[in-house]
């Protein structure tokens, strides 16, 4: 009992009513990118954080002029300056300032060295967006552009001598963000993509790449942030032949109906809780993951419900999913949760599909995630024959939600059982 | 003759000591088996628990538990059971 309450207050707390009827919004923030062919590293740097103790969100998208090492790290630096700056309150015009007079400019091509988007959501869902350089963002409502109103600052470099010879121009822009709206923002290497070809001579173009957001959202209204941004990526990708000229990058701020999911890992610690566990499955209105066999051995008995074990993506590192009736992924415990960690931890989806890729899957199209942990220890786990490296349960969930908050913005609540 | 009934258990301990290598059993078979032969797995038999004593992988070959189980000591098993059945 006490349990379900504790849950069902943190549920209550992040808005949600069990009934589903009240429709909050979640601010899914995602990016996708593509580095230039036969570079290690993307010279386009994405830095996004959410600001537990004011709720803001601030995302960021730099261009390191070139490409490699050398573009990523100046792309880092701006980045890193806008998001901090920003977050701190800097006034935007000296933001700018100070991040203009600390980057070089390029003395062959009279530019600066790199270029920055800082989107700032604010938790009343004012957003403001600082742009430098880069191509002009998308803001789409009902499914249309919305031309946005900006303010444009020149500017001087302190040292005019190394001043850029082109105009610098800073704009800001602000408006009030309503629940479906959708900003999307891009690196050149999008609208520029496909230059040189016969069908783009002068690249995609800024045009054509809103006309292909347009009609991505207008195909699948409910088009996520993370689908959103891998699509235009690889409509540009496409252009380039799959051989991608420059860094392709595409971040995309969603203001949505927040998709919830519900992860069960480890048995309770007390068996007579079981019932409640299941009755908290039950009743969970999301996604539903069970982590754990005896965890789901539990639930199948609790609620009648069988397990098949899939054997169709065999794995030497990760045990095979499962299904259940009432659950949309069923998996074995620590070793598929330490393997989704390094997955998270990494950025980079494998290629072969597996239990853990599955999970990390789910994890990625959620926006709220509810972890409850059981806290039931197996033996078998502490006995000194068995491998080394079996993290206890607590520590591999503890890393999952750092990541999922820090990294991938998602809210996620845990509760021991 | 009823098909033999081999359920490979995948839970955490048995995978880690050799279950892995138990699912590829339906390939490893030798084609005089493959058709005598029904193969599942399951999550957790929970024969785990270090009180037990039992040590994993496990496997249940018509219900009856095999621990320590590898593949040519299933085959082995499989054989045995084909064997008495003529």
């Amino acid at each position: 009992m006490v349990l379900r309450k504790t849950l069902e207050k943190s549920m209550e707390n992040s808005n949600i009513a069990i009934q589903n009827n009240v429709t909050e919004t979640f601010i899914e923030v995602d990016h996708y990118q593509l580095c230039k062919h036969n570079q290690h590293s993307p010279g386009d740097v994405f830095l996004s954080e959410k600001n537990p103790a004011d709720g803001r969100t601030i995302t960021t998208l730099s261009d390191g002029l070139g490409s490699g090492i050398k573009a990523d790290v100046l792309a880092t630096l701006t980045a890193t300056m806008a998001t901090k700056f920003i977050a701190a309150d800097i006034p935007a015009k000296r933001t700018a300032e100070i991040i203009m007079n600390t980057l070089p400019v390029c003395k062959d091509r009279g530019i600066s060295y790199a270029t920055f988007t800082t989107v700032d959501i604010e938790p009343d869902a004012t957003v403001h967006i600082l742009e430098y350089d880069n191509p002009p963002y998308l803001l789409v409502r009902n499914n249309t552009s919305v031309e946005p109103v900006k303010e444009d600052t020149e500017f001087e470099r302190k040292n005019k001598k190394t001043a850029p010879r082109v105009k610098t121009v800073l704009h800001y822009s602000n408006y009030e963000a309503r629940p479906g709206d959708r900003l999307i923002f891009f690196s050149d290497g999008v609208s520029q993509s496909g230059m040189g070809t016969p069908l783009y001579p002068f690249g995609w173009g800024i045009e054509n790449a809103y006309s292909f957001i347009l009609d991505r959202i207008k195909a699948n209204e409910n088009i996520s942030a993370r689908e959103l941004a891998h699509d235009v990526v690889q409509e540009a990708n496409i252009h380039d032949s799959c051989v991608p000229k420059d860094d392709i990058s595409c971040g995309v701020v969603y203001f949505r109906n927040p998709r919830d999911t519900l992860i069960l890992t480890g048995p309770p610690f007390d068996q007579k809780n079981d019932a409640e566990l299941a009755e908290i499955f039950k009743r969970f209105n999301g996604k539903k993951v069970i982590a754990g066999g005896t965890t789901a051995n539990i639930m199948a008995r609790e609620l009648n419900a069988p397990i098949t074990v899939c054997l169709d993506h065999l794995d030497a590192n990760v045990p095979p999913y499962s299904k259940m009736e009432g659950a949309d992924l069923v998996c074995e415990g620590i070793l598929t949760l330490g393997v989704v960690s390094e997955i998270l931890e990494q950025g980079v989806m494998p290629a072969k599909e597996n239990a853990a890729t599955r999970l990390v899957d789910v994890l990625r199209n959620s926006d709220r995630v509810y972890f409850v942990v059981g806290t039931k220890i197996n033996e078998a786990h502490q006995d000194p024959k068995m491998p080394e490296g079996l993290e206890i349960r607590r520590n591999i969930v503890k890393k999952i939600v750092s990541l999922l908050q820090e990294k991938y913005l998602k809210e996620v609540h845990v509760s021991y059982i | 003759m009823e098909k033999i009934t081999v359920t490979i258990c995948t839970g955490t301990a048995c995978f880690v000591m050799g279950a892995s290598e138990l699912m590829l059993l339906p390939e490893k078979i030798p084609a005089d088996l493959k058709d005598k032969v029904d193969f599942s797995a399951c999550m957790c038999m929970e024969e785990c628990h270090v009180d037990s004593k039992k040590i994993p992988p496990f496997v249940k070959i018509n219900g009856a538990l095999m621990e320590k189980a590898n593949v040519p000591d299933v085959i082995e098993k499989l054989y045995s059971l084909v064997g008495q059945e003529r």
